[in-house]
C-alpha cells in the first residue's frame, strides 16, 4: 500500500470514529432535555436521576467528539494540503458557521453541566435545548462542506485555477439539502436505537426496570419516527445522485451495462475484474423507477465511464446494501414499538427487550456504511470532477506510522468510553428505589 | 474586511494563548504541586476551569478555520512542514481533554483516578511544549521550502529538524512556563488562606523561571544568529513592549500581595499581550521564516469575495458567541474577575 492509501485509511478511520461521538453529542441532549422536563413537571425523582445520568454521558461523548473533531480539522490540512489550499477558501462559510455553532454548544454545555442549583430552573433547562439545537446545527453545516465535494459549485475552473469564487453558492450546493437531511435523520435513528438498546438490556436483565423502561421510551420515540422518515429521505438522495453522480449510483447498485428498464439488485457478489454480479436477486425495472420515477428510464452503467474513474465498486455496493438493509429493519422495529403502545402486553415479553438489545449497534453500522457509500463512491475524486484524491495528499512520507498510531489511540479511547458507560449504568442500577 | 479577519485571527490567537494557556497551565501547576497539595489543586481547577475549559479550546478551531479560509498559502505551508509536531499536539489535546472529563465524570471513583490524573498532568505539560515548538519552527529559520520538489531531501531534513532543535525546544518550554504562570496567577484569586499562599508562591516561582527563560531565549537567538530574535532585539517597539511587560511585574506582585485578584489577572493578561505583540510586531506579516526566504501571511490571499464573506460570518459568530461566553464566565468560576473583583477594587 502507498502513502495515499494510508492517508485515506487514516481519514476514514478518524472520521468514522468522530461520527459516532458527534451523532451521540447531537441527539442525546434531546433525550436529556425531555427527561429533565418530565422531572420539572412531575417531580418524580427517577427522572432527575435519569437526567443526571444522561448528562454525564453527554459530557463524556461531547468531549470525545470535540477532541476528535479538533484532530479532524487539523487532519484536513495535514493529510490533504493541496485540497485545502484550493477548497479551504471556497468552503469557508459552512466551516466558520459550524465553528460558531460548536462554540455556542460548548458555552451552553458549560451552563448546563455546572448550572444545577445555581441557575434559575427554566433557564437551566433552556440551556439544555440550546446544546441540542446548536449540536444539530453544526452537524447540518459541516455536511454542507461534504456536499460541496460531491457537488462542487460557486466557482469557475479556468486553466487549473479556481476563480470567481462565490462562497454563498458553494455553501448552498445542490447536494447539501438531501445529504444533511439524510444524515440528521440517521444520527437520530442511530443514537436513539443505541441508547434505547442499552436501557432495554437493563430491562431484560431486570435491573431497575421501572427506571430503564422510562429511559427506553424517551429514547426510542425519536428513533421510531426518524426511522420511518428515513426511507423517504433516502429516496430523495438516490434521485439526486442519479442526476449528479451517475457513476456513484452505478457503483452503489453494481450496475455495469447501460440500459432501460434496469433491475435493482439485492445482495449479490461483485466480480470487479469481469464486471459482473453473481448470486443476486433482481427486481425488474426497480432501479429505473427508484432513480428516475419511471420503469423505462435509462440508467447509465459503469461501462459507460472511463475505467480509471471508477470507484471501488464492490465496497460501495456492499456498504449500500448494508445501509439499506439496516434502515429497513430499523423502520420495522419502529413500527413494532408503535404497535406495542397499543398492545401493551408486548412490554412484558422478554423477546421484545432482547430484540432492541440486538438492534442497538445497527444504526451506527448503517451510518458508517452510508459514509462509505458517499466517500468511497466519490473516488478517485476528492472534489468531484475537478481534483483527484491522489493530487491532494500530503508529500510527507511515512503515513503508515501515523495511521497505526491513530488506530491504537482511538481504539483505546473507544474501549475506555464503553467501559465508563458500563460503570455509569452499574452505579445507576446500584441505587435502590 | 481584511482587517476584520485579521482582527479575529489575532483575537482568537490571543484568547487561545491566554485562556487555553491558563488551562494547560493549571495541569502544569498540579504536576508541580507537592503530593499533599495535588488534591486541593485538582479540586480548585475543576471548580474554576470546569465550566469554561472546553470553550477555551475552541479558539484553536476558530483560529484554524480563519487560517485555511483566508490565508490558504500560509496554512498549506504549516500543515505540510509541521505535520509531525501537530500530530503530537493533537495527541496531547486528546489525552488531556478526555483525562479531564474522565476524572470528573467517571461514576465510580477508584484507582483508575490515579491514571486519569497522571494522564491529565503529563499531557498538560507536553501539549504546550509542542505548541511552542511548532511556533518556534515557524520563526526558527530552519524550514526548507521545497517548491514541490521533494527529491534530494531526507525525511528528517524536511519534517524533523526544523521543529526539533534547541531553539524550538526553548520556545516550547517558554510557552509551557508562561501557561503555568497564567494559571497560578488566575488560581490565586479563587482560593483562600493557606491554599492561596501556595498559589502565590507558585506564581512567584513561575514568574522568575519565565523571566530567566526569556533572557536565555534572547541570548541564544542572539549568539546563534536566529534572524527572528535579532530583528526582534533591534526593533525598538518590540523591545520596548518586552521591557514594559517586565516593568509590569512590579505592580503585578504588589497586586498579588494586596490580594487584588482583578488587578493581578489583568496585569498578567496584559503582560502576555505585550509579549505576543512584541513577537509578532517585529516581523508582521512575515510569520514563516525559512532558510532562504520569509513567507508572508498575506501572500496568495483569496479573492475579495471570500474575505468579505468570512468577515461577515466572523462578525455574526462573534456577536452570538462573545456575549454568551462573557455571561458564562460571569456566572461561574470567573465571576470574580468582573463582579466581586470590582468590589475589591473599591475596597482598595
Amino acid at each position: 500500500m502507498e502513502n495515499l492509501d494510508f492517508a485515506r485509511l487514516q481519514m476514514a478511520f478518524t472520521l468514522g470514529f468522530h461520527i459516532i461521538f458527534a451523532c451521540i453529542g447531537m441527539v442525546m441532549p434531546f433525550f436529556m432535555v425531555v427527561s429533565h422536563k418530565k422531572w420539572l413537571n412531575t417531580r418524580n425523582p427517577v427522572y432527575l436521576e435519569l437526567t443526571k445520568s444522561w448528562q454525564k454521558g453527554v459530557a463524556i461523548f461531547f468531549v470525545t467528539g470535540a477532541v476528535s473533531g479538533t484532530a479532524l480539522s487539523f487532519e484536513l490540512g495535514m493529510l490533504w494540503p493541496e485540497f485545502m489550499k484550493h477548497a479551504g477558501p471556497i468552503i469557508g462559510m459552512p466551516f466558520s458557521l459550524e465553528g460558531a455553532a460548536f462554540f455556542v454548544e460548548a458555552i451552553a454545555l458549560g451552563f448546563y453541566l455546572y448550572g444545577w442549583n445555581k441557575l434559575p430552573e427554566k433557564f437551566h433547562w433552556f440551556t439544555g435545548i440550546i446544546i441540542g439545537i446548536s449540536g444539530v446545527a453544526s452537524g447540518i453545516l459541516v455536511v454542507s462542506a461534504n456536499g460541496w465535494m460531491n457537488a462542487p459549485t460557486g466557482f469557475d475552473y479556468i486553466d487549473g485555477q479556481f476563480v470567481n469564487i462565490d462562497p454563498v453558492q458553494a455553501f448552498l450546493n445542490p447536494a447539501w439539502f438531501t445529504q444533511a437531511l439524510h444524515m440528521t435523520l440517521a444520527a437520530v435513528v442511530a443514537t436513539s436505537f443505541a441508547v434505547a438498546g442499552v436501557h432495554a438490556l437493563q430491562v431484560y436483565r431486570n435491573k431497575r426496570p421501572d427506571l430503564h423502561k422510562k429511559a427506553f421510551k424517551i429514547a426510542i420515540i425519536f428513533g421510531a419516527v426518524a426511522a420511518f422518515l428515513q426511507p423517504l429521505s433516502g429516496d430523495l438522495s438516490a434521485k439526486d445522485i442519479a442526476e449528479r453522480q451517475p457513476m456513484k449510483l452505478a457503483a452503489m447498485e453494481a450496475h455495469y451495462e447501460t440500459g432501460t428498464n434496469v433491475p435493482l439488485y439485492i445482495g449479490g457478489i461483485v466480480d470487479e475484474e469481469n464486471q459482473k454480479v453473481t448470486h443476486k436477486i433482481a427486481i425488474p425495472g426497480a432501479l429505473s423507477f427508484l432513480a428516475f420515477g419511471d420503469f423505462d428510464a435509462e440508467v447509465k452503467g459503469l461501462k459507460d465511464f472511463p475505467e480509471d474513474e471508477h470507484p471501488p465498486v464492490a465496497i460501495v455496493h456492499y456498504a449500500f446494501q448494508i445501509m439499506v438493509g439496516i434502515g429497513t429493519l430499523l423502520m420495522l422495529a419502529g413500527i413494532l414499538y408503535f404497535l406495542s403502545l397499543k398492545y401493551k402486553k408486548l412490554f412484558n415479553k422478554k423477546w421484545y427487550w432482547l430484540l432492541f438489545v440486538v438492534l442497538a449497534p445497527l444504526g451506527f453500522i448503517a451510518v458508517e456504511a452510508g459514509w462509505v457509500v458517499t466517500e468511497v463512491g466519490r473516488q478517485p475524486w476528492i472534489i468531484y470532477g475537478f481534483m483527484k484524491t491522489s493530487e491532494a495528499v500530503t508529500p510527507m512520507p511515512g503515513m503508515e506510522f501515523s495511521f497505526y498510531m491513530y488506530l491504537v489511540v482511538y481504539a483505546v479511547l473507544a474501549v475506555t468510553v464503553t467501559w465508563l458507560m458500563r460503570r455509569q449504568i452499574r452505579v445507576l442500577n446500584a441505587v435502590k428505589e | 474586511m481584511l482587517y476584520v479577519v485579521l482582527f479575529f485571527l489575532l483575537f482568537s490567537l490571543l484568547l487561545y494563548v491566554l485562556l487555553g494557556g491558563a488551562d494547560f497551565g493549571a495541569g502544569i501547576v498540579e504536576l508541580f504541586s507537592s503530593r499533599k497539595n495535588k488534591l486541593t489543586t485538582r479540586n480548585t481547577i475543576y471548580r474554576v476551569m470546569g465550566p469554561v475549559w472546553e470553550a477555551n479550546h475552541i479558539w484553536l478551531i476558530i483560529l484554524l478555520v480563519i487560517l485555511w479560509v483566508a490565508f490558504p498559502v500560509y496554512f498549506n505551508v504549516i500543515m505540510i512542514y509541521l505535520h509531525v509536531p501537530f500530530v503530537l499536539v493533537l495527541l496531547g489535546i486528546t489525552m488531556r481533554g478526555v483525562a479531564f472529563i474522565f476524572r470528573h465524570y467517571d461514576a465510580i471513583v477508584d484507582r483508575s483516578q490515579l491514571f486519569y490524573n497522571w494522564m491529565f498532568r503529563i499531557s498538560s505539560l507536553v501539549t504546550p511544549v509542542f505548541l511552542g515548538m511548532s511556533f518556534g519552527a515557524l520563526i526558527g529559520g530552519k524550514i526548507i521550502l521545497t517548491e514541490d520538489d521533494y527529491t534530494g531531501f531526507t525525511f528528517s531534513e524536511l519534517y524533523l529538524w526544523p521543529w526539533f532543535n534547541s531553539f524550538t525546544f526553548l520556545v516550547g518550554i517558554f510557552y509551557a512556563v508562561l501557561c503555568a504562570f497564567l494559571a497560578a496567577t488566575l488560581l490565586i484569586g479563587e482560593t483562600q488562606g493557606k491554599v492561596r499562599k501556595m498559589f502565590s508562591k507558585k506564581s512567584a516561582y513561575f514568574t522568575i523561571t519565565l523571566v530567566l527563560l526569556g533572557f536565555i531565549l534572547i541570548a541564544y537567538g542572539y549568539i546563534y544568529e536566529v534572524k527572528f530574535i535579532k530583528d526582534f532585539v533591534s526593533n525598538p517597539v518590540s523591545i520596548g513592549a518586552v521591557i514594559l511587560s517586565g516593568l509590569l511585574l512590579i505592580p503585578l506582585w504588589r497586586a498579588i500581595k494586596r490580594q487584588n485578584t482583578l488587578g493581578s489577572r489583568y496585569l498578567a493578561g496584559l503582560q502576555v499581550v505585550l509579549v505576543l505583540f512584541a513577537a509578532l510586531y517585529a516581523h508582521f506579516p512575515y510569520i514563516i521564516i525559512t532558510a532562504e526566504k520569509e513567507v508572508s501571511l498575506l501572500e496568495g490571499l483569496p479573492p475579495q469575495a471570500v474575505i468579505q464573506n468570512l468577515g461577515i460570518m466572523l462578525l455574526i459568530g462573534g456577536g452570538v458567541i462573545l456575549p454568551g461566553l462573557f455571561h458564562l464566565m460571569r456566572s461561574f468560576g470567573m465571576i470574580k474577575i468582573f463582579k466581586s473583583g470590582e468590589k475589591e477594587f473599591e475596597n482598595n
